[in-house]
C-alpha cells in the first residue's frame, strides 16, 4: 500500500508539469510607456541612463554621478529653441580629492560639433556651468553634448575608475 | 520512562539523525533551492535543440564538450531531459539537485558512523559539509549538478562496499560496481573511486583487498578511452602542470577545506583574523587525528587527498567547488574529533569554524540568487518582447558584465527559437573583456544597422538596468547614431541587408546564398594589419571537384584564394589591399568558380554566408 502510494506521488510528480507544459519558458512583464527624450538628465534617475552616451560612472546616494575625463549626454532641445535657442546648465561639483590631485580642472564642451566657452575651476565647491546654445543646433530631435575635462585623477588601487568631476544635472533649458 | 515513551524518543532521535542535516541544509541554500538559471546552464539547456536524429543524439550525449568534458548523466541527459519536460522552470532541477544532496548528506552520516563506530560522529560530520561554505555553488548553480551527482555515486559506491564487507553478500559487491561506474556519467572525477575503496579495504577489511582491483582497470580503461576522445588541454586554464606547483595548489585547497573558500567573508575584520582560523582548525584537527592515529582517520585523510588529487595539477584554474567532495573526509574526520575532545574544545573550534564559514556561506548564496534573478528577468523579458512584436529584432541597452557573462554569452534566447537580439553600439565599453569566455563584439550590433533598424520599424530597444525590461525605442531612436558602416556583417540578418548587393538571395535562417558572384558594403580597416574574414558554408557536392577557387575583390583589389575539400564549414581570411585602410566604407565582391545546381533548387547556388568581419 504504502509503495503504491509512493509511485502515484512520483507519476503525478512527472506527469503533471508535462501536462501542464505549453511553453519553453514563461513570457515576462516589460514596461512599455516608451517614455521619450529627456531635455533635463537628474543624474538620480536612472530611467535617463539610455542618454548618458558615455563616461559617467554609477549613481551614488540617489542623487549624483562621477564622471570620467570625457562624458557625453544626448538631450532633447525644449520646445521653441529651434526659435529662440537655450541654455545648457550643468550642475556639477568639484570635490576636494580632484583639487588635490589636480589642482584645478577646466571643463569644454562641444555641442552638436559647436565648442563652447571653457570654464577652469580651481577650488573645491559647487558650481553651475552655463553656456547659450544656438537655435541653429536645436532643430533636430536631440542635441549632442560632449565634454572633456583638461585632466583626472587616473585610475588606482583604491579607485579603478577614471574620475573626473560630480554631475548632479544636465539640461536644456528654453530661453 | 515507559518503553513506550522510551521507544518514540528513540524513533524521534533516529528520525532526527536523518533529516535534521536535510532541513538544515534546505535552511541554509534555500536561496540556491530557489534561484533561477545563468552562465553555462544556459548553454546545457540548449544540448537538445538540434537533434534530428540517433548519430545526432549520440554525439549530444557522449560527445566532448566545454573543457573536453563528458558527463551524459549529470550534464547532458540531466539539462536535456528537464528541458524537455520542463522548459526554462528551475524548480524541478532543483529539486533533483537537492534530493540527491540529501542523499548524499544521509550517507555521509551512514559511513561516517560506520568508520568511527559512533552515531554522532557521523552526524555532526553530515553537519560540518552543509556548513562547508563549498557547497554554495553545486547546491545554487544547477550546472555544477555533476558535483552534486558524483559524490552521491562516490558515497554510493562506498556504502555498498562497507555494506558487502560486513554482510559478505556478493549482490552488494554488484551494487557497488553500478554505482561506481555510473559515476563516470557524472564527473572524471570517479576515476578516484577504486583508491578510495582499496584504501578501505586494506585499513579495514583486508580479505577484500583484491576485490577492489578490477576497478583499477576500470578506472584506467575509462582514462585512455577519454584521453582518446578528448586530449587533455596543452595550454589555457585548463592545462594540466605536474610540477612542484602542485603542493602550492593543495596548500590553497587545504584553508579553502577549513575555512572559506577564497578565505572570504563580508564581515570587515582584520586579514590576520581568518588565516589564524584555519591554523587553529587545522592545528587542532591534525593534533587530534596524529595523537589518536587509527584506520579511520587514515581513511579520512586518504578520501581527502584521493579526491582532491585530480584537481591538484589544474594550477590556473582553481575554483572553490573543487573542495566539496574532498572536504567529506575532513567533515568525517572532524565530527569525530568533535565527538572525542574535550567538550569546552570541542565548542570553541565549532564556533570558529561557524564563524569562519557561514557569512560567506550567506553572502555567497544571496549573490548567486540575485544574479540568477537578473537573468531570468531578461530572459522571460526578452520572451515578452518576442511575443508582442514577434517580427523585429531586439536591441538590450544598459548590459553590463555580469549580465553579459550569466545571461548573453550563451545565448539563451535560441532555446525559445529568437535570435535576433543584439547589445547596443557601446555595450562594449560597459562589459570587461575576457577572449577566452567570448567575443563581445559578436553581440555587439553596429551604429549605422540600428539607426537603419529603426528608421525601418525592424527594432526594438530595452533598457535592461531596471528590475524589469524598459522599451525606450522612442527615446533610443532619437539619439544621434554613429554612422560609420559596421566592420562586421552577418549576411543572413534582415538588419544588414541594406548593405548587400542586389545579387543575394533572401536569407535561409542562420544564412544567406549567394550566387556566382555577389557584393555587398561594410566599414573598412583602420590599421593596415587587420584582415577581412569571410564565414560561411559550402556544401560537400560544391567539393565534389576539387578545391572551389575563390576571389575576393576589395575596392577593385583582388586576391585568388579557394576552399578545400572537407573545409566545408570555411573561414577565410583575406589581406586587406592598403588603399582601403582608414577609408569610410570598402566594396566587397566575392566570385565563385563554379555554381551548384541541385535537383531541388532551381537557383545558381555560390557559397551560403555567414559574415564577413574586418577585425
Amino acid at each position: 500500500m504504502r509503495y503504491s502510494w509512493l509511485t502515484l506521488l512520483l507519476v503525478a510528480l512527472v506527469v503533471a508539469p508535462v501536462g501542464c507544459k505549453k511553453k519553453k519558458v514563461r513570457v515576462g512583464a516589460t514596461d512599455e510607456d516608451t517614455p521619450g527624450l529627456k531635455s533635463v538628465l537628474d543624474m538620480g534617475n536612472p530611467k535617463i541612463e539610455p542618454q548618458l552616451l558615455t563616461g559617467f560612472h554609477g549613481i551614488e546616494a540617489g542623487a549624483w554621478r562621477w564622471t570620467a575625463k570625457q562624458f557625453t549626454v544626448a538631450l532633447k532641445p525644449p520646445f521653441g529653441s529651434g526659435q529662440k535657442g537655450a541654455k545648457l546648465t550643468v550642475k556639477l561639483t568639484v570635490p576636494p580629492p580632484t583639487i588635490e590631485h589636480l589642482k584645478n580642472v577646466t571643463l569644454l564642451a562641444t555641442a552638436g560639433g559647436n565648442a563652447l566657452p571653457p570654464e577652469t575651476y580651481t577650488t573645491a565647491g559647487d558650481y553651475l556651468y552655463v553656456r547659450e546654445i544656438p537655435a541653429s543646433l536645436l532643430t533636430g530631435d536631440s542635441l549632442r553634448v560632449d565634454f572633456a575635462l583638461d585632466k583626472a585623477i587616473p585610475p588606482s588601487a583604491a579607485d579603478i575608475r577614471e574620475l573626473g568631476i560630480i554631475v548632479l544635472n544636465i539640461g536644456l533649458e528654453s530661453k | 520512562m515507559s518503553p513506550a515513551q522510551d521507544g518514540a524518543r528513540r524513533r524521534a532521535v533516529n528520525a532526527a539523525w536523518w533529516l535534521a542535516p536535510s532541513l538544515l541544509c534546505l535552511a541554509l541554500y534555500w536561496r540556491g533551492f530557489t534561484a533561477w538559471f545563468r552562465g553555462d546552464d544556459l548553454a546545457w539547456l540548449g544540448t537538445g535543440l538540434y537533434i534530428q536524429n540517433l548519430h545526432d543524439f549520440v554525439v549530444a550525449l557522449f560527445g566532448p564538450q566545454a573543457q573536453g568534458t563528458i558527463r551524459p548523466l549529470s550534464e547532458r541527459a540531466f539539462f536535456m531531459a528537464g528541458f524537455e519536460l520542463f522548459g526554462l522552470e528551475a524548480l524541478p532541477f532543483k529539486i533533483v539537485v537537492f534530493a540527491t544532496q540529501f542523499a548524499n548528506l544521509a550517507l555521509v552520516a551512514s559511513i561516517g558512523a560506520r568508520l568511527t563506530g559512533r552515531r554522532a560522529a557521523g552526524f555532526l560530520a553530515s553537519v560540518l559539509w552543509v556548513l562547508h561554505a563549498s557547497s554554495v555553488l553545486p547546491l545554487g548553480w544547477t550546472c555544477v549538478y555533476n558535483e552534486v551527482l558524483c559524490g552521491f555515486f562516490l558515497l554510493l559506491a562506498l556504502h555498498f562496499l562497507i555494506r558487502y564487507t560486513e554482510t559478505g553478500e556478493r549482490r552488494y559487491y554488484v551494487f557497488q560496481w553500478i554505482a561506481f561506474l555510473a559515476g563516470f556519467g557524472a564527473l572524471e572525477l570517479n576515476v578516484v573511486y577504486p583508491v578510495i575503496a582499496a584504501a578501505y579495504t586494506l585499513l579495514f577489511t583486508r580479505r577484500y583487498f583484491r576485490t577492489t582491483l578490477p576497478m583499477f582497470a576500470a578506472s584506467a580503461a575509462y582514462a585512455v578511452a577519454h584521453a582518446m576522445i578528448a586530449p587533455m588541454q596543452k595550454t589555457g586554464d585548463y592545462a594540466m602542470h605536474f610540477t612542484g606547483a602542485i603542493f602550492g595548489t593543495l596548500a590553497t585547497y587545504w584553508t579553502w577545506s577549513v575555512g572559506p573558500p577564497f578565505l572570504y567573508t563580508p564581515l570587515d575584520l582584520p586579514k590576520w583574523v581568518l588565516p589564524v582560523g584555519v591554523a587553529i582548525i587545522s592545528a587542532g584537527l591534525l593534533a587530534w587525528a596524529a595523537k589518536k592515529l587509527r584506520p579511520g582517520i587514515v581513511f579520512c585523510i586518504v578520501w581527502y587527498l584521493a579526491v582532491l588529487a585530480p584537481v591538484l595539477p589544474l594550477r590556473d584554474h582553481r575554483t572553490e567547488y573543487y573542495v566539496f567532495l574532498p572536504v567529506i573526509g575532513l567533515c568525517w574526520l572532524g565530527g569525530w574529533a568533535l565527538v572525542e575532545a574535550r567538550r569546552a574544545v570541542a565548542v570553541a573550534l565549532a564556533a570558529i569554524y561557524v564563524f569562519m564559514m557561514l557569512p560567506g556561506l550567506v553572502a555567497t548564496a544571496k549573490w548567486n540568487y540575485a544574479v540568477t534573478m537578473r537573468v531570468r528577468a531578461l530572459v522571460e523579458g526578452v520572451a515578452g518582447v518576442h511575443e508582442r512584436q514577434p517580427s523585429k529584432s531586439i536591441l538590450l541597452e544598459g548590459v553590463d558584465t555580469e549580465l553579459f557573462y550569466n545571461a548573453i554569452l550563451d545565448r539563451p534566447f535560441r532555446l525559445f527559437g529568437v535570435d535576433a537580439v543584439y547589445l547596443s553600439p557601446g555595450s562594449e565599453k560597459h562589459i570587461e573583456s575576457h577572449p577566452d569566455l567570448g567575443n563581445i563584439g559578436d553581440f555587439i550590433l553596429p551604429g549605422d544597422v540600428v539607426a537603419q533598424g529603426l528608421k525601418k520599424e525592424e527594432l526594438v530597444v530595452y533598457d535592461v538596468r531596471g528590475p524589469r525590461l524598459r522599451n525606450v525605442t522612442a527615446m533610443y531612436a532619437a539619439i544621434p547614431q554613429d554612422h560609420a558602416l559596421p566592420l562586421r556583417v552577418d549576411a543572413a540578418s534582415p538588419l544588414t541587408s541594406y548593405l548587400l548587393g542586389p545579387e543575394w538571395y533572401a536569407p535561409d535562417g542562420d544564412h544567406r546564398w549567394m550566387p556566382g558572384k555577389a557584393t555587398l558594403r561594410m566599414g573598412a580597416p583602420s590599421n593596415a594589419d587587420q584582415k577581412l574574414y569571410l564565414r560561411g558554408n559550402c556544401p560537400e557536392q560544391q567539393l565534389a571537384a576539387g578545391a572551389l577557387p575563390i576571389t575576393v575583390t576589395v575596392n577593385g583589389v583582388s586576391t585568388e584564394t579557394a576552399i578545400r575539400p572537407g573545409e566545408n564549414a570555411f573561414e577565410l581570411a583575406i589581406a586587406l589591399p592598403p588603399s582601403a585602410v582608414g577609408k569610410k566604407e570598402m566594396t566587397v565582391t566575392v566570385t565563385v568558380g563554379r555554381v551548384l545546381h541541385p535537383a531541388s533548387d532551381p537557383r545558381d547556388l555560390g557559397l551560403a554566408f555567414g559574415t564577413f568581419e574586418v577585425r
